[in-house]
């Protein structure tokens, strides 16, 4: 993340919170008994419509899941000042989110912070998600 | 597909080797790999010569085209500003335009890579800028001449030339849902035979007696609101809902797990709810249910309808003009409101978006919508709404910035009363973003998963 972005992330944070758009049922595709909390290093952010996605490469044991995460739609993004090159690849997320019911490597996070602690974007996908 | 003389000036595109090699690639599987056969958003200037009408509205500072195909838009801005977000990529493109003379000229910029000029597989990069000239050969006709730049592709400039022709026995343009129809005719999705229109064996449109609704306090528009030229209110500009959670439920409800609450949008009834008949009360909350999920058409990336397109946590353009007033939602969808005080159209035809008509009371704008098709929902957790619905909307500009939107739904299929909400729509300065939906739709999958192993387990257990 270059420097000239990390004011524009502590920002984001608020603003994101109240206003997410959301074109389909949260909690039809994801379940509340299914918490998650993954590390991982992001392979690709998908900036779109109406959901962007962030992509993070997650180790388990020896073994690398790539995780799939639902986030605000790429228009809100754009109207606080993102642009799809902000998100490098390589970068080392911490996600608390909650899983998909179908079991696949898909969530809806609640938080996404750096590794300095500093918080990304997403709060959640929906303006619903309970903020910690 | 038909041979044609062509509309290249000189007769060829002039590709670079590699992409010579890359177009003729294209045409040898164009039955599969075509954007357009998946129903992609079609590119510009692919969308000005489709095979399905459009209607341009003209403004001092915008020029809108409504196209039939998938309630497409476009909404060209004349204001001399450059583009209000940078660097955005899109499938239709940003696009400015100014006068010279009487002639129209667009600058296309920002498209993606993903749209083709036709369905031979000729084809652009990310670097494509494309300059329209749109000018009157006669009352009737446009001459459209568009220049393709597209270095990454091309060895040069080229042009191309199409003729637009007035239709004059066509006093609206209609649907052409193209996802929506494919996933109709595949079985992705299902209509539900209570709310569709044809019901069948029943007729078309009932006309049960219901109970009357309530009376409401009229509301009082504006002091000082600004006038168009022939002295209506001015409602043109961008608008963001106020929706009060509206979208997860119209009645007043608790925050559940990733769902907000909201303290209501019905005004009457007066004590918030919806007057459900039973069966209809009994579909909501099934609706509820996880593996309905996948049944809300919006879930699908189908239009969202009325009243539904207005309360999407999603903004509206409104553009008018003395004849009509247009709704352009980011959603990309459009309705369109004839103030000629026209009749409806038929009542066998049905659309997603319904056919509304609307009439001045003073400067409120009122809305008059019938011929809905019954198969959509009227949000997210699934409150009801049937093809006999009936929806009156008024728009009220209660100061400059501001509209009160109020929409009274007659619904004798689903309620046992006419009821209404109520949301205000507030004015910005910002300009709509493209939302390419089932383009990039990676939740329906996860959805059609849930709904799948449920229909499973059903099977299981019988």
């Amino acid at each position: 993340m270059r420097i000239r972005h990390a004011g524009a992330i502590l920002v984001m944070v608020t603003l994101m919170a109240g206003k997410v758009l959301a074109h389909h049922s949260f909690t039809a595709e994801f379940d509340e008994k299914k918490p998650i909390k993954l590390t991982g290093k992001v392979t690709e952010m998908k900036f779109s419509n109406p959901h962007s996605w962030i992509y993070i490469d997650v180790e388990t044991n020896g073994k690398i899941v790539n995780w799939a995460l639902e986030t605000g739609a790429a228009n809100s993004l754009i109207r606080r000042g993102w642009k799809r090159t902000d998100l490098p690849a390589g970068t080392v997320l911490l996600v608390d989110g909650w899983q998909a019911r179908n079991g696949s490597a898909t969530a809806n996070v609640s938080s996404i912070t750096f590794t300095d602690g500093r918080r990304l974007f997403a709060g959640s996908s929906n303006e619903a998600a309970p903020t910690k | 597909m038909p041979a044609g003389k062509g509309v290249v000036e000189g007769g060829e595109i002039p590709y670079q080797p590699w992409a010579a090699a890359k177009r003729l690639e294209n045409f040898t599987n164009r039955q599969t790999v075509d954007p357009l056969g998946k129903c992609y958003l079609p590119g510009v200037p692919r969308i000005m010569y489709l095979e399905f009408p459009f209607q341009i509205f003209q403004t001092s500072e915008h020029v809108a085209i409504t196209f039939e195909w998938s309630q497409v838009y476009r909404l060209i801005y004349l204001n001399g500003k450059p583009p209000l977000h940078e660097g955005v990529e899109s499938w239709m493109g940003d696009s400015r335009a100014r006068w010279e003379g009487d002639t129209l000229v667009v600058q296309v910029t920002g498209q993606n890579d993903k749209t083709w000029f036709d369905m031979a597989g000729n084809f652009h990069s990310d670097a494509l800028g494309v300059t329209e000239r749109y000018t009157m050969l006669d009352a009737d006709t446009i001459q459209y001449d568009v220049t393709i730049n597209d270095p990454k592709v091309f060895t040069k400039t080229w042009k191309m030339s199409v003729a637009l022709l007035r239709q004059k026995n066509m006093d609206r343009i209609l649907e052409y849902q193209c996802q929506a129809e494919a996933e109709e005719a595949d079985g992705s999705f299902e209509r539900d035979p209570r709310t569709w229109y044809p019901q069948l064996g029943t007729p078309a449109s009932p006309t049960a007696a219901m109970a009357p609704g309530g009376s409401l306090p009229a509301l009082k528009t504006g002091a000082n609101l600004r006038h168009t030229a022939d002295g209506k209110a001015d409602l043109t500009g961008y608008y963001s809902p106020g929706g009060g959670g509206a979208n997860y439920g119209l009645e007043r409800h608790g925050r559940d797990f990733l769902t907000p609450s909201t303290r209501g949008v019905v005004i009457d009834p007066a004590d918030g709810s919806l007057p459900y008949q039973p069966w209809a009360r009994a579909e909501r909350i099934n609706r509820e249910l996880p593996y309905r999920g996948y049944d809300d058409p919006t879930a699908h990336c189908f239009v969202a309808g009325v009243p539904r397109g207005i309360y999407t946590p999603s903004p509206t353009e409104i553009i008018q003009t003395p004849g009509y007033v247009v709704l352009l939602f980011e959603r990309m969808a459009w309705r369109i409101i004839p103030l000629d005080g026209r009749a409806h159209i038929p009542d066998n035809i049905r659309l997603w978006q319904g056919d509304s008509v609307g009439h001045w009371e003073g400067d409120t704008l009122v809305v008059d919508t019938t011929n809905l098709n019954g198969k959509t929902w009227l949000n997210e957790v699934g409150d009801v709404m049937s093809h006999a619905a009936h929806v009156v909307e008024r728009f009220v500009p209660v100061d400059a910035g501001k509209i009160t939107y109020r929409a009274t739904v007659t619904d004798p299929i689903a309620y046992t009363r006419p009821w209404t909400i109520e949301i205000p729509m507030n004015r910005q300065s910002e300009e709509l973003l493209e939302v390419a939906c089932h383009e990039d739709n990676g939740d329906l999958q996860n959805l059609k998963n849930v709904r799948d192993e449920f229909r499973a387990q059903q099977k299981k257990e019988k």
